[in-house]
């Protein structure tokens, strides 16, 4: 391949390498001073470069829902009889156009997938699954279902489910959250996993939380009805009894706080409603909440919670602003 | 920054000053390359203009323009952190997943109401994406649209950190081509 890039492309091809390089996990000055310089160096550098990162940004918005359409296309393509042709071509076109080298990977399509189930932001979502056991999913939730004929196992990634288990001694019922095992014996809970801490209630039935390997710190807890325990990211366990009900209640669309920071009832608000609330006082973020908020729409949750405190909101942005009175 | 005479701060400090207003849009154009948008990356050089101020007392302002870049590098670092912290432990169960070794099979439609960009551009970029050279896509994937390090994502696929930017950066330029024309 020889032939001579005209300005433009080899302008987009540095700006392609000064993207890739500025996501380097360390950044320091000379990049800084380098990148400036590479800006002025030709004319068409900053333009380029401005294209790289509106595509890059565009990808940002929409990470969620490509890798939700490239899973969805991929499994239609494992239905297709023979789905690796065309890609095959398209991939050897494209080696050959950019000169480069390819590896061509065996396709790999393994029969018994797990099913991955995904909430966004106030979507609720009823799962029963085939052994009869029912999972409720809270907003912006990702969990995936791995049965097989020795165990019923559900991994959750960063959300919330209460889980109505059917009993069946011969295939234990686990979910795995947060580095613990959550394991049951026929039973109502609710799992929690946001951002690393893990909070389980237990309704009705025993459950066991221990940690996902014996080599993990932790203990391991056997939970009766009534008991709510919560593990912070830094592994501290905090074991208390509590109505199950309360924290079940989110299914029926209310949520129940007892003496937690506003931010707390905030983060949860802004899972459940696309507008956002944003907190803009430090203090006001940790003055504690004890109630009932009913999830009908964000300015009414807001309305009344301005009954209970000293706040006003303001529109914002993204919503809304929440401020001191 | 051409005048900066002999005499001490007053001239210096304005020729930070200066030297910020000269830089803004290229260092806006740096910290974009980490944001999720270009409203974050303008707070970002709001930022930074607002810690101009704690800057000079301590200045070493002989070099303006490295001082200002590495005021960015750290914000950057920061801003890097917190966003990450959040998505983390999902790409980190993701990884999990991978390492399985499991096809993943998504049950469920992202949400209407979280999908910011059109359905159709959605499916450009997809396709897009799907039609990246293997090892160049699953790079693109792991690290762009699942939010691994450069580190996590060559962990994931067993080569280089170095192999990784350079599979990121032959992406984006095959995307630019094939998405902007």
């Amino acid at each position: 391949m020889t032939r001579i890039a005209a300005p433009e492309e080899r302008a987009a091809t540095e700006a392609s390498a000064w993207l890739a390089r500025l996501q380097r996990a360390e950044l320091s000055e000379g990049d800084g001073l380098e990148f400036d310089a590479w800006l002025a160096a030709a004319p068409g550098n900053r333009a380029a470069y401005q294209n790289a990162v509106a595509l890059w940004q565009e990808f940002s918005a929409g990470d969620e829902a490509i890798v939700a359409q490239l899973e969805a296309e991929a499994r239609h393509a494992s239905l297709r009889p023979s789905p690796t042709r065309r890609w095959l071509s398209a991939a050897a076109g494209f080696a050959v156009a950019a000169g480069l080298a390819i590896a061509i990977l065996p396709s790999t399509f393994t029969p018994p997938a797990p099913q991955t189930y995904v909430t966004g932001k106030g979507q609720h979502q009823r799962l029963t699954l085939t052994d009869g056991s029912i999972v409720d999913l809270n907003a912006e939730t990702r969990l995936s279902v791995h049965y097989s004929r020795s165990e019923r196992r559900i991994v959750l990634g960063d959300g919330e489910a209460i889980f109505d288990v059917a009993h069946d001694q011969h295939r234990p019922f686990s979910v795995e959250a947060a580095n613990r095992i959550v394991r049951d014996v026929g039973t109502q809970f609710d799992v929690r996993s946001r951002r690393g801490e893990l909070v389980v209630t237990v309704a009705h039935g025993r459950v066991e939380v221990r940690p996902a390997s014996p080599a993990a710190s932790g203990r391991a807890f056997l939970l009766t009805p009534g008991q709510r325990l919560a593990i912070d990211r830094a592994g501290t366990e905090d074991l208390k009894f509590v109505d199950p009900q309360e924290a079940l209640s989110w299914r029926a669309g209310r949520l129940v706080y007892r003496e937690q920071p506003l931010s707390e009832v905030v983060a949860d608000l802004n899972r459940q409603f696309v507008e956002q609330v944003e907190i803009g006082d430090p203090q006001l973020a940790t003055t504690p909440i004890t109630g009932v908020v009913v999830l009908d729409d964000p300015h009414a949750v807001i309305a009344r919670l301005s009954l209970m405190l000293p706040i006003r909101s303001v529109p914002s942005e993204r919503g809304l602003l929440l401020l001191r009175k | 920054m051409g005048s900066s005479g002999p005499s001490k701060t007053r001239h210096e400090d304005s020729a930070l000053t200066r030297a910020f207003f000269e830089k803004r849009e290229n260092l806006l154009l740096f910290l974009a390359a980490r944001t999720r948008s270009m409203a974050t990356a303008e707070d970002l050089v709001q930022d930074l203009y607002l810690k101009l101020a704690t800057a000079e007392d301590s200045a070493e302002v002989r070099a303006p323009a490295a001082l200002l870049y590495r005021m960015a590098a750290n914000l950057l670092v920061d801003h890097v952190r917190s966003t990450q912290r959040a998505s983390q432990r999902n790409a980190q169960w993701r990884l999990a997943e991978r390492v399985g070794g499991d096809g993943e099979d998504v049950a469920a439609d992202p949400p209407a109401d979280e999908v910011l960009i059109a359905k159709d551009r959605v499916r450009q970029l997809a396709a897009a994406v799907a039609a990246l050279p293997p090892q160049m896509g699953r790079a693109f994937r792991l690290h762009k649209l699942e939010g691994l390090s450069q580190a996590q994502t060559a962990q994931a696929m067993g080569v280089s950190t170095k192999m990784v930017e350079q599979h990121i950066q032959a992406a984006i330029r095959h995307l630019t081509q094939r998405l902007q024309s």
